[in-house]
């Protein structure tokens, strides 16, 4: 079954249509890429998905049951997270409190406080965040803000995690080790849509990518097929080597 | 016809609101800035036309030629100091602390206004107080004439200025994209200042008015309070609805008078206050939400 | 975790001593500077798990501390038994505060202020308008008046604030508040209903505040009605708990301190003029020391970190 469907979603700004007639779907278990140039409505999707936007059209169902109208934090309380392309942790509070409010609320939250704390040091330990647990999020540099976040997602305990360029500004080690990291997390069975302008790290860990131009789909396939799709080269492969 | 008496009043005071709110109303929408303080600044050039009146028996129509500069130093100093540093926020934290900071100018005013010239009323009584125009059974205070149509002009030619001048539109394009502006080689740190300074300097038509009727130390604050609900009313960043919003209040506010009695006036205001911000939060004048 | 409960001992050590201070000492002016101390503190500790942990600045906390003091004061003078007529004034701000709330909490930024500073103007000239005189106690409250039972009155409501928001900062609550206070739509995408811990927060704040004016009814022999609505009942939270430290738990409790005495000492030397300098300290404060007291130390020891090591992080 599938755990996310999207269907002719749409959303405009004015005279300007951000997606347009979006429809695609998620399976339980699967990593979906979700790719396109600058401005083809990659985050509008992802805003659309969480509630932060409203949808003009179409319609989002998640686990069978229609979220379309879901404000933020009751979709997130039904199991979905993601996270921000420009990193928003809770910047006057300590890491460990940031991870801490993602466990206290979200989809299901710890019993007790002592709970919640124990399992936020647990998740600080396994994103590498340990020695950083009691400095206060906004003085943290970037790599660090962005493990946190992700921490802050997975303490949500998602069965569906959006991911916003989570790779952007890390160096290719860096990289390898967070393409691991999201592997080990759909086994423990979390599926992922994942939005990353580097295409090699994508599609070395997606099972199939949408392609999104200027607010509509223009492919779907496995990335093999991706790779080799002449309209997808033309408006964004081939504008990405360029760039 | 007594009726039409109260709406007359009403439409009085409310010219007299929006005079007080287009400062706030122009630092605020453009600046990002939140001005508490702006009633106050009222106040105290209210008193500076009392105090022209009194020694000088200049007219306070007239010594707008003094408290207009003068205030627009007030908000020169006032920038420079306080607010100029609060740039390198982000608005959200921008607003929180300018309106902090004019919290504290409130309290300063007051008490300085109370020492300078103590807790009592004071007002300007000029030959023509208290004169009225006689329109049928209709008496029109001519004061209250000169209210609207200062209101009017000031509104509008406001309006007109930021729309039509160029260095009107300079401080619109600075309000609308900061670093644009800059590489469109205005000055953006000369704008932002004299923006301010004028927005502050429009307090003065509110003060030479409201020393036509009583000023006192205390009512800077009221005096705010009105023009942040006209700012409600009208939606963050109208210029030109100020106005109708400040006559919708007035009017709003004398059949209050007029239905419940005048102790309840403010609770009038209270309630449209709530009521658009249940039904419109985005102002009645603005066609969309500011997100 | 065991420093949490030192720190909760400490505490409650320091009320069972406040508690005993009537068996030692009998001066009045002792007592009624604890008073003022007390009512500030819960006073400030009020404002404070709104504004400084939840992030809504209420600028006209005078219409909650006014409408307790009127409603505790009304009932009483009337014959209600005063521990009733108190919570029917805490109840009373608890009522306005949902009125307010429910439309200006749910909209983001500058609604919140103008809407409580609408209030708080309004209330002050209202009740001006409609009780124009002074409130004095009946002749036969008047005999039997004494500062000790309203010493225990403050130092009851006090503890019972510090307890409750003690309790619910340090809570699931105090983390939802938090997030709400430093991203309301990160906070709201990992499934904090903002809205709700924004008027959690104000409830709160609202009813230890009308308690505090319930307090203020209680103490005063004879007072204007409008008095407890004026605007200093604004200001002095405000400026207390920015002096002390936003946003901590002991911040409210050291600026009360700090204000208390401060103003003991300016009166007598300043008159009028006091409220000119805590103006002043004020701004200074929120432009250069936006931590209070409390971030004192730190803020020292980040200059001195700067000073001795250029290269930095």
């Amino acid at each position: 079954m599938d755990l996310l469907k999207v269907e002719n979603l749409s959303k405009s700004f004015g005279a300007l249509w951000a997606v347009n007639s979006v429809s695609f779907s998620v399976a339980e278990g699967e990593i979906v890429g979700l790719i396109g140039p600058n401005g083809s409505g990659k985050s509008t999707v992802f805003h659309l998905i969480t509630g932060l936007l409203r949808a003009n059209k179409g319609k989002i169902s998640y686990q069978g049951k229609d979220i379309t109208r879901f404000k933020p934090y009751q979709v997130s309380r039904s199991g979905i997270a993601r996270t921000f392309q420009i990193v928003r942790p809770f910047p006057e509070m300590t890491t460990l409190k940031n991870v801490m409010v993602g466990r206290a609320f979200g989809s299901s939250s710890a019993r007790s406080m002592h709970d919640t704390e124990d399992d936020a040091r647990r998740l600080l330990d396994l994103t590498g965040l340990a020695d950083k647990v009691s400095a206060t999020a906004g003085h943290l540099g970037l790599v660090y803000r962005k493990k946190l976040e992700l921490a802050r997602a997975l303490a949500t305990k998602p069965r569906l995690l959006l991911l916003d360029e989570v790779m952007a500004g890390l160096n290719p080690t860096e990289m390898m080790e967070t393409v691991e990291f999201l592997k080990g997390l759909r086994n423990t069975g979390v599926t992922m849509i994942v939005v990353e302008h580097v295409i090699k790290a994508l599609f070395s860990m997606t099972d199939r990518v949408v392609v999104l131009n200027a607010g509509e789909k223009i492919a779907e396939g496995t990335p093999h097929e991706i790779s080799r799709n002449e309209e997808v080269i033309k408006v964004y492969l081939g504008d990405y080597e360029h760039a | 016809m007594e009726f039409a008496q109260y709406i007359t009043y009403g439409v009085i005071n409310g010219s007299l609101y929006a005079l007080v709110a287009i400062g706030l109303a122009l630092i605020m929408g453009i600046m990002g800035i939140f001005n508490i303080a702006q009633g106050s600044l009222a106040m105290i050039a209210a008193y500076g036309s009392v105090l022209f009146f009194q020694h000088m028996k200049i007219d306070p129509f007239v010594s707008l030629a003094l408290t207009l500069p003068g205030m627009f130093l007030v908000g020169v100093f006032m920038y420079l100091t306080m607010f100029m540093s609060m740039n390198k926020f982000d608005p959200g934290q921008k607003l929180r602390n300018s309106m902090l900071v004019s919290f504290g100018l409130v309290l300063i005013m007051e008490t300085l206004a109370t020492i300078l010239w103590t807790a009592n009323e004071r007002t300007v009584t000029t030959a023509y107080s208290g004169t009225v125009m006689a329109l049928g059974d209709l008496r029109i205070p001519y004061t209250g004439i000169a209210t609207i149509i200062l209101a009017i002009v000031v509104i509008f030619g406001l309006h007109f200025f930021l729309k039509h001048t160029t260095f009107g539109k300079s401080i619109w394009a600075v309000s609308q994209d900061h670093d644009c502006a800059m590489l469109m080689g205005i000055n953006v740190k000369r704008t932002t200042l004299v923006a301010f300074g004028l927005g502050i300097a429009l307090s003065a038509f509110a003060g030479a008015v409201v020393s036509l009727h009583t000023v006192s130390p205390a009512v800077g604050i009221d005096w705010t309070n009105k023009a942040l609900i006209l700012i409600v009313l009208a939606g963050v960043g109208s210029i030109n609805g100020i106005l109708f919003a400040g006559l919708l209040l007035g009017i709003v506010e004398a059949l209050g008078v007029y239905l419940v009695g005048v102790h309840y006036t403010g609770v009038v205001g209270l309630l449209i206050f709530i009521i658009v911000l249940m039904l419109r939060p985005q102002g009645l004048f603005v066609r969309k939400a500011g997100v | 975790m065991v420093e949490r409960k030192k720190g909760l001992v400490l505490a409650a050590a320091v009320i069972v001593a406040l508690a005993l201070v009537p068996f030692f000492t009998v001066r009045e002016y002792v007592f009624s500077i604890l008073c003022m101390l007390f009512l500030y503190v819960t006073l400030s500790q009020s404002w404070n798990i709104l504004g400084g942990y939840t992030g809504q600045i209420n600028v006209g906390q005078a219409a909650f501390f006014g409408m307790g003091a009127l409603v505790a004061r009304l009932l009483w003078v009337a014959g209600v038994p005063f521990y009733l007529s108190i919570l029917a004034g805490g109840l009373g701000s608890v009522i306005l505060a949902i009125i307010i709330g429910l439309p200006a909490l749910k909209l983001r930024g500058h609604y919140f202020a103008i809407g409580t500073l609408a209030v708080a103007t309004i209330a002050q000239i209202t009740v001006g308008n409609i009780l124009p005189g002074i409130s004095f106690l009946p002749a036969q409250q008047m005999a039997t008046y004494s500062l000790i039972p309203r010493y225990y009155v403050f130092l009851i409501i006090m503890a019972a604030a510090l307890a409750v928001i003690y309790f619910t900062v340090n809570s699931r609550v105090g983390l939802g508040m938090e997030a709400t206070r430093d991203d309301e739509e990160a906070a709201q995408m990992v499934g904090v209903n903002t809205f709700k811990y924004k008027m959690i927060a104000f409830l709160i704040s609202s009813f230890f505040a009308g308690l505090a004016g319930g307090g203020f009814a209680y103490f005063n022999a004879s007072y204007y009605w409008y008095l407890p609505f004026t605007l200093m009942w604004c200001f002095e939270p405000i400026l207390i708990v920015f002096i002390g430290g936003v946003g901590s738990f002991l911040g409210p409790v050291i600026g009360s301190v700090c204000y208390v005495l401060l103003k003991e000492l300016f009166a007598l030397t300043l008159g009028e003029a006091n409220l000119l300098i805590f103006g002043i300290v004020f701004i200074l404060t929120i432009l250069f020391f936006p931590k209070g007291v409390i971030g004192l130390p730190a803020k020292l020891r980040q200059l001195f970190y700067r000073r001795g090591n250029v290269v930095g992080r």
